[in-house]
């Protein structure tokens, strides 16, 4: 099967990569999954994206699962989860149960209140350090609320995470680094996203770069 | 917007979310005309073919409900040209009634009825499988697997119809319709025929019981050659692997249970399914060949387990059926249900199972619970906090009977203001019931301006003619916004965008007979109170029903149309000074944009503030102030 309009194809590495995407309804969370996708498919990679829509989207917890390569079946398994991709600190904490065995956490810094009358919201450097108790090192947290509003707004946190998990390797055979550059460059407001997605990944390639899981 | 690979004229693979493959493969089969009310997960399969219908010329709307969606898309296939109705799972039940009777005449032209269902219920009030439907209505139930396959089982889809002159149901789940998956893309049509003629034919159309009885006998001789034809749908339905232990799976379950069997290293025969019913018995025995057991692997009802059940006992096959002993009867499947289910089968422990939750030491139990909410900007919070004041200052005890929008969020903490919810347009007709047997409670029915044009309009002319004293309170925002903002017929535009009829609910309420209604706005929060208070004295003193109309854009709406304008959009801040911590505005107004300090005093995060105002209405100590002035036209874009 050939993937792609056009462009070249890479070997299919027999390699699969399940990617958790998790959020506030509204953060960008399907753009995000649809950036990687049509990259990985533009080289002949498989890619599928399971997503939420409708009423549980207003605000709402939400989680899109990406699964890219040799995969079959729409949602990641619990324990399955390679990188879970976090745009929002308490949604990334309630979803470590996910991950599998040498699983990566990627997650903004960002906390955002739910609309619940008598919210107490969790500290956030206690938090951290509890989400280190369950992962130890595997725990990235990206500084994205400072790198998004030096891109343009808080509304680019989903490309500085883009952008920081492009440079953290865990794509490699998948999804292309340029490809996904050039995706980004071809985003509405593209000048903002193509920013954030620098700034992300120049923070992440000096911090995290690490091996396929 | 949908993607621009649907009106790609030409062969390429794209990546399609599984509505658009279904829109692009009733493209390639030369559709003329599309139907549907907006339901998810369904909403985005007519969304994507109004948006490509008028480059091919295609009648395509938003019907006021699913009954009417199928009923014209029936009209249109007898007439010559291929048709679609699209809903939901539980649209289905509005369309019943249609959907009963079409297996009695036929089609004509190609007609494709899908329903999208929803194990899980992610966005529905229940999860009923539809694919009992195919069964009641003798129309055969085409499922696909995911977005490619959706595509491809479209075009077959109405090429069957066609043939058989019969209509197929296609029902995917959420997990198909939104998934988005690589889909190969073959040509468009040039000519996509949208006229027809109809053909009369009284004997096969005009079901008057001397007809219906023939027809009845028609359909039950055509279903057996529909079954047969069945076994012969390739490749959708195939029978891979080998081995004496045979694992059945259709749509979606196809995919879990082939990567769950592959992952454990199992060999065994698969039969794939596309077609749950009527089962295909010719294909289903050549599989079931030299098998000693069998599992079924689907989602909620036992329908291709028990068929197979019935199909062994009328063969006399010494062979053992599971199923939804293994595999359970609620929610949907997952790659960890279909291996225990099929480890369990084969009497291995769940120990084999391959993927282990981490244990996060009960952290996620510890964080607070984020439900969706109602946006900032919602004109419905402004409503439901104007009529717990209002409700407050007449001093009555309410029962909320509720309805289907996004303001059945209102069920939540601070509001609670949704006291029941059952169906579309329910909250009218059961507030009818309620308020003919409550005497010491006041009813207010609260339904969306969508929902009242849906199954609102019979339950108010119930209410007038056996006079109920109730209130109907419709939320007007003018559009059908949980599903994503599609227009219905109170918007004043199609489906294409292009200026229509706009009903109003108002005019409406009159001309039906009711005597007190109300008009207001929302985001004036006295103003709004003192109306719904009036209306409600109305309904206690006279005992007859009253309507009242909250009329304000939906948010998302209105700020989209803004931007679009580039119209300046005002921005409120809190003076900090001024604050005394009081929390009416997070706590009691919930206003996502406003969030809590330190100290208690609030803060507006002007990322998410839309600059509605009501705050600064809320705000009991005039604390909250415009520090960023309006554009011109910004009144204008919130109606």
């Amino acid at each position: 099967m050939t993937y792609g309009s056009s462009g070249g194809k890479l070997a299919l590495t027999g390699r699969s990569l399940n990617i958790l995407i998790t959020g506030v309804g509204g953060q960008g969370l399907i753009t995000l999954a649809t950036l990687l996708a049509e990259t990985a498919i533009y080289r002949g990679v498989k890619a599928l994206i399971a997503e939420t829509h409708g009423l549980s989207q207003r605000g709402g917890s939400v989680e899109v699962h990406v699964r890219l390569g040799e995969v079959k079946a729409p949602l990641i398994p619990q324990g399955g989860v390679d990188v879970l991709l976090g745009l929002e600190l308490i949604e990334t904490a309630r979803r470590l149960k996910t991950l599998s065995e040498d699983g990566v956490v990627l997650t903004t810094d960002i906390m955002l209140r739910p609309g619940l009358p008598g919210v107490k919201l969790p500290d956030k450097t206690s938090l951290i350090e509890s989400m280190k108790n369950v992962v130890g090192d595997r725990l990235i947290v990206v500084p994205a609320s400072k790198l998004a509003r030096e891109a343009g707004g808080l509304l680019y946190a989903n490309t500085v995470m883009l952008g920081a998990l492009a440079a953290s390797g865990l794509l490699d055979g998948l999804v292309d680094v340029e490809d996904l550059k050039a995706a980004v460059a071809r985003m509405k407001r593209a000048e903002e996203n193509m920013k954030a997605f620098q700034l992300g990944f120049d923070y992440c390639a000096a911090t995290c770069r690490r091996g396929n899981p | 917007m949908p993607s621009k690979w649907l009106l790609f004229p030409g062969r390429a693979t794209a990546l399609l979310l599984g509505n658009e493959a279904i829109a692009r493969g009733a493209l390639e089969a030369g559709i003329g005309f599309a139907s549907a009310y907006p339901g998810t997960p369904s909403t985005e399969i007519v969304e994507s073919l109004a948006w490509a219908a008028q480059k091919f010329g295609i009648h395509v709307e938003w019907s006021s409900n699913e009954k009417v969606a199928l009923e014209a898309a029936w009209a249109a296939s007898v007439s010559g040209v291929r048709a679609l109705a699209a809903m939901k799972h539980v649209g289905l039940n509005v369309a019943a009634d249609a959907f009963m009777s079409i297996g009695y005449t036929g089609v004509r032209a190609g007609l494709v009825i899908v329903s999208a269902g929803d194990p899980g219920m992610w966005s529905s009030q229940n999860e009923q499988d539809n694919r009992y439907y195919g069964l009641l209505g003798y129309i055969p139930v085409f499922e696909p697997s995911d977005p490619g396959e959706a595509k491809e089982l479209t075009v077959k889809a109405f090429e069957f119809s066609e043939e058989h002159e019969h209509a197929v149901l296609m029902i995917t789940t959420t997990r198909v319709s939104h998934v988005r998956g690589p889909v190969e893309l073959k040509d468009l049509p040039k000519n996509f025929k949208t006229k027809g003629w109809f053909d009369k034919d009284p004997s096969r159309f005009t079901l008057v019981p001397q007809n219906a009885r023939a027809r009845r006998e028609h359909l039950v001789s055509k279903w057996e050659a529909i079954r047969d034809a069945l076994s012969n749908l390739q490749p959708f339905n195939r029978i891979e692997g080998d081995g004496r232990i045979l694992i059945v799976a259709d749509g979606v379950s196809y995919l879990y249970a082939s990567e769950a069997a592959e992952r454990l290293g199992i060999d065994a025969r698969m039969l794939k399914l596309a077609t749950p019913v009527p089962l295909p018995k010719k294909l289903v025995l050549k599989a079931l060949e030299d098998v000693d057991k069998v599992l079924v692997v689907e989602e909620l009802e036992p329908i291709v387990e028990n068929q197979i059940k019935a199909l062994v006992a009328e063969e006399g096959l010494d062979i053992e059926v599971h199923g939804k002993d293994y595999t359970g009867l609620t929610g949907e499947m997952t790659l960890e249900r279909a291996a225990r289910s099929i480890l369990e089968f084969l009497g291995r422990g769940a120990v084999d199972i391959p993927w282990k939750p981490v244990d996060d030491g009960g952290l996620a139990g510890k964080l607070p619970p984020r439900p969706p909410a109602m946006c900032p900007g919602c004109p419905h919070r402004a409503t439901y906090y104007a009529l717990r004041r209002a409700v407050n200052a007449a001093r009555v005890k309410p029962v909320y009977s509720g309805d289907i929008g996004c303001y059945s969020l209102g069920v939540l903490p601070p509001f609670r203001e949704q006291d029941m919810l059952i169906e579309m347009g329910g909250s009218v007709g059961a507030g009818h019931g309620f308020a003919k047997v409550l005497d010491k409670q006041i009813v207010i029915s609260i339904i969306g301006d969508s929902t009242f044009f849906h199954a609102g309009l019979p339950a108010l002319a119930n209410a007038v003619y056996n006079r109920s004293p109730q209130l109907v309170l419709v939320l007007d925002n003018r559009v059908t916004a949980m599903t994503g903002e599609q227009p219905n017929p109170g918007t004043g535009i199609n489906a294409y965008g292009e200026p229509a009829p706009m009903l109003k609910v108002e005019d409406i309420a009159r001309a039906m007979g009711v005597e007190k209604v109300v008009v207001f706005d929302p985001f004036k929060i006295k103003e709004a109170t003192k109306a719904l208070k009036e209306a409600i004295e109305y309904v206690r003193d006279k005992r007859a029903p009253a309507v009242a109309v909250a009329r304000r854009a939906c948010a998302l709406e209105a700020t989209r149309r803004a931007r679009r304008a580039g119209i300046k959009q005002p921005l409120y801040q809190v003076i900090d000074d001024k604050c005394t911590a009081c929390g009416v505005c997070y706590n009691a107004f919930t206003c996502p944009a406003i969030e809590v300090k330190e100290n208690g005093k609030a803060w507006i995060n002007p990322d998410l503030c839309t600059g509605c105002s009501v705050c600064a209405e809320v705000c009991p100590f005039n604390a909250i102030v415009k520090v960023v002035e309006e554009g011109e036209g910004w009144d204008d874009v919130w109606f």
